[in-house]
């Protein structure tokens, strides 16, 4: 409008102008006046035409103004109003309140819109959507009003008029002070206090019945009231003991704000201490696998060597009857495993087989991933499995009673049964298209089995005892194809086996322990346990054999059996296994018995040339390495003795009777009468248990190679693990 | 639950200056030990929110929001404060809004239906000022219009 005025002089000058001066070229002839496109602008937000004020903005600045800029500024004029209209949910009211609202914000220098404002009307829609709760807790008991209250300086006040009203009222108030005021002719100074009526005892002993800690103050100040001698009045005495309570009231809410404080920082403290622990096992891990890794590196290294000497004597090294094994219970190498365990949380049983009936008795497997042999209670026949796919690919047929120990390296077997029989096993050669025709062909077949076997047996104890290889192999292909040898000697059940190279020992139940040549069938020699017992070794006096074991020379006679203290689930057995574990490395031999003995023996001599004591009942399992033995028994405790000093190094006691182990220089695991395999970490000396997934009754016999682990229980199933 | 909020007159009555400078002084001091108690922080906020300059209601709000943030079993309460907070800074929109919220969950609060009643008391104050600016806007343009088509007529 202003603009409209304006409009009509400057045409009117303009026009004058070129009536006076018609030679002179107006600039603004040509196009749009400057004036029309101002106005043109002024009037463009009332045209509500998005194109015109577009356009005219394009006139005003062509150069600077790209057609995207325009339509951006055009938008954004239009933008602010619908956002107006929308967030108004009042409808017009608002619009006319915000409308309202602007000229005190223009005015009004203090309502300066801040960063801060804006941030908290910002933050308004996320609250808004945020759940509000039932209070609970301080919260439900204690408003913040209530607390705030209580707590602010205010809070303080009456006390603090109270005090003052005391301390300076009492020094020395004479009986004509008292009775002027009595006579309401003084005032107090600074209250407001209209005491008239002298205040008896009576009232003060009122006011110090509310309580104990109100009794204090009150008694404080009945004192010196009455050592002042000093009156307040009723109502003031009233007000006062109002006031207390108020006060007392302030105190409480304080004191359950305080206690709520305490309770959160506990809180607190505790997340914060159990993620520092979590944080220290971490670093333990760590340590752990820079120690795993050292160990990989060592292995090699010694792989290196190892196959560098090997290509080196391969054209002149004859090859053997039976192909070289690497003893993979002492291999340090690493184990490529397939990708999919590494992504498996430690400590989960990833793979269940159950095909047995009865609970396992022996278990082991070439390599992760590689071939599983396992046994079970009243079945003569262990079972083969692919561990790759978990399935069973056939069974080993062949001895005459329940399998007590196997041990699997790369391709071949070895089991040893009740029957006295060891048998040594190629699993190349078992497959499930063979036990398929076998058990179509029935019984009969496996009688004629069985006298061809019996005749072998025969054959074998010839005087010489030396037994052909080359026609038994022949032999045993035409009939079962799997089993290669056997060994046989024993006169009751094998119990323990442990075989390396070319060198197999065996302990039985007839308590000796026999050690064979694996590529001839021979036994080499037989050491006697009964005789180690009654002919203690002189070199570590003091060593006296627990005679409660061992039953003297009867035992010799007699059959060895010791009722097992009752697993977890409350079940036991008669444990007859007289030798519970062997293991050997080079002449050196070590052997866990019934007498709860450990021996070690020289394999030269077939000598015991020391016996560690300490357990209280039969030796169940051992293993040694370069450092340490490591002994699980009965009497519900591992011992970990050390190799030189024949000292205990370490004793790991259960709950109940250890029936497997196995350890490394980092952990020991063992299968202790309870579902849960053991895991006994030497680095942190904490125990744990595995459970995920496991075992349904006690875990009997166990056997692991770097992280992957077989487990076998009382359940007749076997778990696969991760560790 | 017992209601024990404040109405809105109580959050007209300002602190003294040094009441507010002690609650600050001990919400520093926590804040300095990085362990701040809900209290604390609800006695600094409200000291601010009660505080006639702005700023410091801004401050306090700011508090408020943070109490109801950290503090789920405070937030019932928190509503209140919030819509006050807002109320008193002439935010009503944002009071109306956390005020309803409460009222959604709590009908029978007391002080909630005052505040609200308050707010649309307020709003509807500024929605006569507002009328009144436009209405006087509308005159003033009605009057040049009229005198522009009589000048135009007279001419």
């Amino acid at each position: 409008m202003a603009s409209s005025k304006g409009k009509s002089p400057a045409e009117r000058s303009k026009g004058a102008r070129a009536a006076l001066d018609p030679l002179v070229t107006d600039p603004s002839a040509s196009g749009p006046s400057k004036m029309e496109l101002v106005s043109k602008a002024i009037f463009a937000p009332f045209s509500h035409k998005k194109s015109d004020s577009s356009r005219i903005l394009s006139d005003l600045a062509p150069v600077i103004m790209t057609p995207r800029m325009m339509t951006a500024t055009a938008t954004a004029s239009a933008r602010p109003r619908t956002s107006i209209n929308a967030s108004g949910t009042s409808g017009s009211r608002m619009d006319f309140a915000s409308l309202g609202r602007a000229p005190m914000r223009l005015t009004l220098g203090s309502r300066r819109i801040t960063s801060r404002d804006l941030q908290i009307v910002e933050a308004t829609e996320e609250l808004l959507d945020a759940e509000v709760p039932e209070p609970e807790g301080v919260a439900s008991d204690v408003s913040l009003l209530r607390g705030f209250n209580a707590t602010i300086p205010s809070s303080e006040k009456n006390r603090t008029r109270r005090r003052q009203m005391r301390n300076v009222d009492t020094p020395r108030i004479g009986l004509k002070k008292l009775g002027m005021n009595a006579r309401g002719l003084m005032q107090e100074g600074e209250e407001d206090h209209e005491g008239q009526s002298v205040v008896s005892e009576e009232d003060v002993v009122m006011v110090a019945q509310v309580d104990d800690r109100g009794k204090r103050k009150a008694r404080r100040r009945g004192r010196e009231s009455l050592s002042a001698a000093k009156t307040f009045g009723k109502e003031e005495l009233a007000r006062q003991t109002q006031e207390i309570v108020r006060d007392k009231e302030n105190l409480h809410v304080r004191r359950s704000l305080i206690n709520s404080d305490i309770v959160e920082i506990t809180n607190k403290i505790k997340a914060l201490d159990d993620i520092r622990e979590k944080l220290e096992l971490d670093l333990l891990k760590i340590q752990e696998d820079e120690l795993e890794l050292d160990d990989e590196l060592e292995g090699v290294r010694e792989r290196i060597e190892f196959e560098e000497t090997s290509s080196r004597h391969q054209n002149v090294k004859a090859t053997t009857h039976v192909p070289h094994v690497a003893p993979s219970r002492r291999r340090k190498g690493p184990v490529f495993l397939p990708s999919e365990h590494d992504e498996l949380p430690p400590g989960v049983a990833f793979m269940t087989l159950e095909s047995h009936n009865t609970p396992i008795t022996a278990v082991d497997f070439s390599e992760p991933y590689g071939t599983l042999v396992s046994a079970s209670q009243e079945d003569s026949q262990p079972r083969v499995w692919d561990l790759m796919t978990g399935s069973e690919i056939g069974r080993l047929r062949g001895h005459r009673g329940p399998v007590r120990c196997i041990q699997v390296e790369d391709n071949l077997c070895l089991t040893g049964a009740d029957d006295g029989v060891v048998r040594l096993w190629d699993l190349r050669h078992v497959d499930e298209d063979d036990w398929e025709r076998e058990g179509i062909n029935g019984l009969s077949n496996v009688a004629e089995e069985d006298e061809e076997r019996s005749y072998d047996g025969e054959f074998i104890e010839k005087p010489n005892g030396i037994r052909s290889s080359e026609p038994s192999e022949i032999g045993v292909a035409d009939r079962d194809g799997s089993c290669l040898r056997l060994f046989e000697g024993h006169s009751k059940a094998v119990t323990a086996l442990y075989f390396e190279d070319e060198c197999l020992v065996t302990g039985a139940s007839d308590k000796t322990l026999r050690q064979w040549d694996l590529s001839t069938g021979q036994c080499v020699m037989t050491m006697d346990i009964l005789w180690a017992i009654s002919h203690p070794q002189t070199a570590l006096p003091g060593n006296g054999i627990p005679g409660h074991l061992v039953p003297g020379a009867s035992a010799a006679a007699g059959t060895f059996a010791v009722p097992t203290p009752p697993a977890a689930d409350g079940s036991w057995d008669m444990y007859q296994d007289f030798v519970g574990g062997v293991q050997f490395w080079g002449y050196g031999l070590v052997s866990g018995s019934g007498d709860g003995a450990v021996r070690m023996w020289d394999m030269r001599t077939g000598q015991a040339h020391r016996t560690l004591l300490g357990h209280t009942g039969p030796v169940t399992c051992l293993q040694f390495d370069e450092i340490h033995i490591a002994s699980g028994s009965l009497d519900k405790s591992i011992r970990i003795w050390d190799v030189r000093s024949g000292g205990t190094f370490e004793t790991l006691k259960y709950d109940h009777a250890v029936t497997a182990l196995q350890f490394d220089s980092r952990k020991v695991v063992a299968a202790a009468g309870e579902n849960g395999v053991k895991i006994y970490n030497r680095t942190t000396m904490q125990h744990s248990s595995l459970l995920t997934n496991g075992h349904t009754q006690p875990v009997e016999r166990l056997r692991y190679m770097d992280r992957y682990m077989v487990s076998g229980g009382r359940d007749s199933t076997l778990k696969i693990w991760t560790l | 639950m017992p209601t024990d909020l404040p109405y809105a007159a109580d959050a007209e009555v300002s602190l003294s200056y040094d009441e507010l400078e002690v609650l600050r002084l001990q919400y520093q001091k926590e804040l300095a030990q990085s362990h701040v108690t809900v209290q604390t922080t609800f006695n600094y906020g409200w000291g601010l929110v009660k505080s006639p300059i702005r700023t410091h209601q801004v401050e306090g709000v700011r508090l408020l929001q943070e109490i109801f943030r950290t503090e789920p079993t405070r937030r019932r309460e928190c509503l209140y404060y919030l819509a006050l907070g807002h109320y008193k800074m002439g935010n009503f929109e944002e009071a109306r809004r956390f005020n309803d919220l409460l009222l959604q969950k709590e009908p029978t609060n007391l002080q909630a239906q005052s505040l609200a009643s308050l707010i649309e008391k307020a709003v509807a104050r500024e929605g006569y000022v507002g009328m009144a600016l436009a209405g006087g806007v509308a005159a003033l343009g009605t009057l040049l219009v009229a005198g522009l088509i009589r000048r135009a007529t007279r001419k």
